[in-house]
């Protein structure tokens, strides 16, 4: 570390480039990251908040959750530790003052029983006790400044709702969900499909004592069990949008391992007269290719940890309508996963300064 | 005694089908205190001559040896550690490195061995030579003359056996290169090292105790004027 520090405190506008160049790409993968885990967040943030181990849908619903519908009764033939009934329906909702386009909002009911564990908890406000009362996503507040005792009118419907209160990361295909109980949900869904008599839900969630649902147990053909994460999976975009972001984030980390690389390896070119010189006066190669991969440890230290910092102060300047989120499990594997390819890239350079021949420094 | 020893030692290389004799088979020792000069055409075979003793090649033929231990025939890495530990290098060009200070040019030696850097030792060598003003200047701040100087300090200060300087000189003015090969001289005597320097410019002869000349591959030692 001894020459390497010396060089890069002697040739400072040099690696400051460097350094730069690295803290872009590093801040740009970290930001790049937390849009991702953002975005997925905010497809199943809803979901999580459940804490479940599976769903049960309707078997021709190809785990379409909004396809699903089959009658409430149903779930007494569902053998499981623990399950909840839910109701799905998107719809667009309004402050019931305003009539514009600009104040649509996109949201997800989700109709459920205020007994069953999938019953949210409120961070704000109070529990619905009536029917059309909700409980809604804190980011409406945030997003929309709606309050609690704002009524919402929904769209091509006769029918306000109001807010009692708020709960938080409640999130279902990147929208708000707004929480209500089943009568109320029936009106909202019947909306497309006419009177029905029977009350109707989408799923059932479902907790699970064993492992891959050994004991939950469906009494009905109609109905099928899925395991959350293969729900969560098959989120419709879901597994497209997150395999888009996850190669993007893979190539820009083997972009800058690259970039790193070439930079060390045109440096030690420039280097080879004076690396011969000391391989001539018996400075060993492993001595100065190590202080090579230091240098590029230091380089990309610097770089990866400012890049780091610039993208945790970015995210707290955020509006938040940017579906930014950071996961620190994630922020640390992608620091060290940057740094390990970097350091991986001046192994190139290793090669160079173990061929450099010192009788060159002679002649 | 003597610190350096070449015992019929002869370089061949191959060109194409044509064997070249760089060296024919040479006998040469220098004992310590002795300050000898090696002067001659280009391509008389002076380089080969020198990289052979600092052992960065081997002799096709013949043996090397520093304080009477075999060299020619130690394996690359062992014969890199016994040039560090033996050898001091004083190049044409100066062979200091850019990046470091004057002082810490001597503190790498230090790092490389893992020891503690011997301050006395620094301050000591460096006035000697009349530089410990420019202690912590980098190469670029000094002159030609001080930067040899510097480089003199570089290859003494891990007091090796042998220094070898090729065309230490060679950037030089007069006076400057006059000064130059006269501190070498005079450590040479001082610290007992057995000093080789190769130069094409006869003058700086004048404080050898030997002077031996190359032509063909071929060394003779030339009478004392």
């Amino acid at each position: 570390m001894f020459l390497a520090w010396r060089e890069i405190k002697y040739s400072k506008t040099r690696f400051a480039l460097i350094i730069g160049v690295v803290i872009l790409i590093a801040y740009l993968v970290f930001f790049l990251t937390g849009l991702a885990y953002g975005l997925a967040q905010e497809n199943r943030m809803s979901i999580d908040k459940w804490d479940s181990d599976g769903i049960v849908l309707a078997d021709e619903s190809n785990l379409n959750i909004n396809m699903s519908m089959f009658p409430k009764e149903q779930i007494d033939d569902i053998e499981a530790s623990e399950k909840a009934s839910l109701g799905v329906a998107s719809s667009v909702v309004q402050p019931a003052d305003e009539s514009d386009e600009e104040s649509k909002i996109n949201v997800t009911f989700f109709g459920i029983d205020k007994e069953e564990f999938i019953f949210p908890e409120v961070v704000e406000g109070e529990e619905f006790e009536s029917n059309r009362e909700v409980i809604a996503d804190i980011s409406l507040r945030e997003e929309e400044g709606i309050e609690i005792g704002d009524e919402l009118s929904l769209a091509g419907m006769d029918l306000t709702v109001e807010i009692v209160g708020f709960t938080e990361n409640a999130k279902f295909s990147v929208g708000p969900v707004l929480y209500t109980n089943h009568p109320t949900y029936q009106e909202i869904r019947a909306s497309g499909f006419g009177e029905r008599e029977e009350e109707i839900i989408s799923a059932i969630v479902v907790r699970s004592d064993s492992e891959e649902l050994a004991d939950v147990e469906t009494n009905s053909e109609d109905l099928n069990v899925y395991s959350t994460s293969e729900f969560i999976s098959n989120l419709p975009g879901y597994t497209a949008q997150v395999l888009t972001f996850g190669l993007m984030i893979g190539f820009l980390v083997l972009i800058a391992a690259m970039i790193i690389g070439i930079f060390i390896y045109v440096l030690t070119l420039q280097k080879s007269s004076m690396l011969g010189v000391m391989k001539a006066q018996g400075i060993s190669s492993s001595y100065i290719a190590k202080s090579v991969i230091g240098q590029t440890f230091l380089l990309s230290f610097i770089g990866v940890f400012t890049g780091l910092g610039l993208t945790l102060l970015t995210g707290l300047l955020l509006p938040a309508t940017v579906p930014y989120q950071n996961n620190f499990i994630f922020l640390a594997s992608i620091t060290s996963l940057l740094i390990i390819v970097a350091v991986a890239g001046a192994f190139f350079s290793v090669r160079t300064v173990v061929n450099i021949d010192p009788l060159e420094a002679i002649d | 005694m003597k610190l350096i020893e070449l015992k019929d030692v002869k370089k061949t290389f191959q060109d194409g089908r044509k064997t070249i004799e760089a060296l024919k088979p040479t006998n040469f020792s220098v004992e310590e205190g002795e300050f000898v000069a090696v002067i001659g055409p280009s391509g008389s075979g002076k380089s080969t001559f020198l990289t052979i003793i600092g052992g960065l090649q081997t002799p096709t033929e013949g043996n090397v040896f520093i304080r009477e231990d075999k060299f020619s025939e130690l394996d690359e890495k062992e014969r890199a550690k016994k040039r560090f530990d033996e050898i001091g290098f004083i190049l044409q060009a100066s062979n200091l490195i850019p990046f470091l200070t004057v002082k810490d040019q001597l503190k790498l030696v230090n790092k490389i061995e893992k020891s503690k850097l011997d301050e006395d030792k620094v301050q000591n060598l460096l006035s000697e030579l009349g530089i410990d003003h420019l202690m912590d200047k980098y190469p670029s701040d000094l002159s030609g003359g001080e930067k040899q100087r510097a480089a003199i300090a570089r290859a003494m200060y891990h007091n090796p056996a042998v220094i070898l300087a090729d065309e230490p000189t060679a950037s030089l003015d007069t006076d400057r290169a006059f000064e130059v090969v006269e501190i070498l001289a005079r450590e040479t005597k001082k610290e007992k090292k057995a000093t080789i320097m190769v130069t094409h410019d006869e003058r700086l002869t004048d404080y050898c105790d030997a002077v031996y000349t190359m032509k063909d591959g071929v060394l003779t030692k030339n009478q004392k004027k």
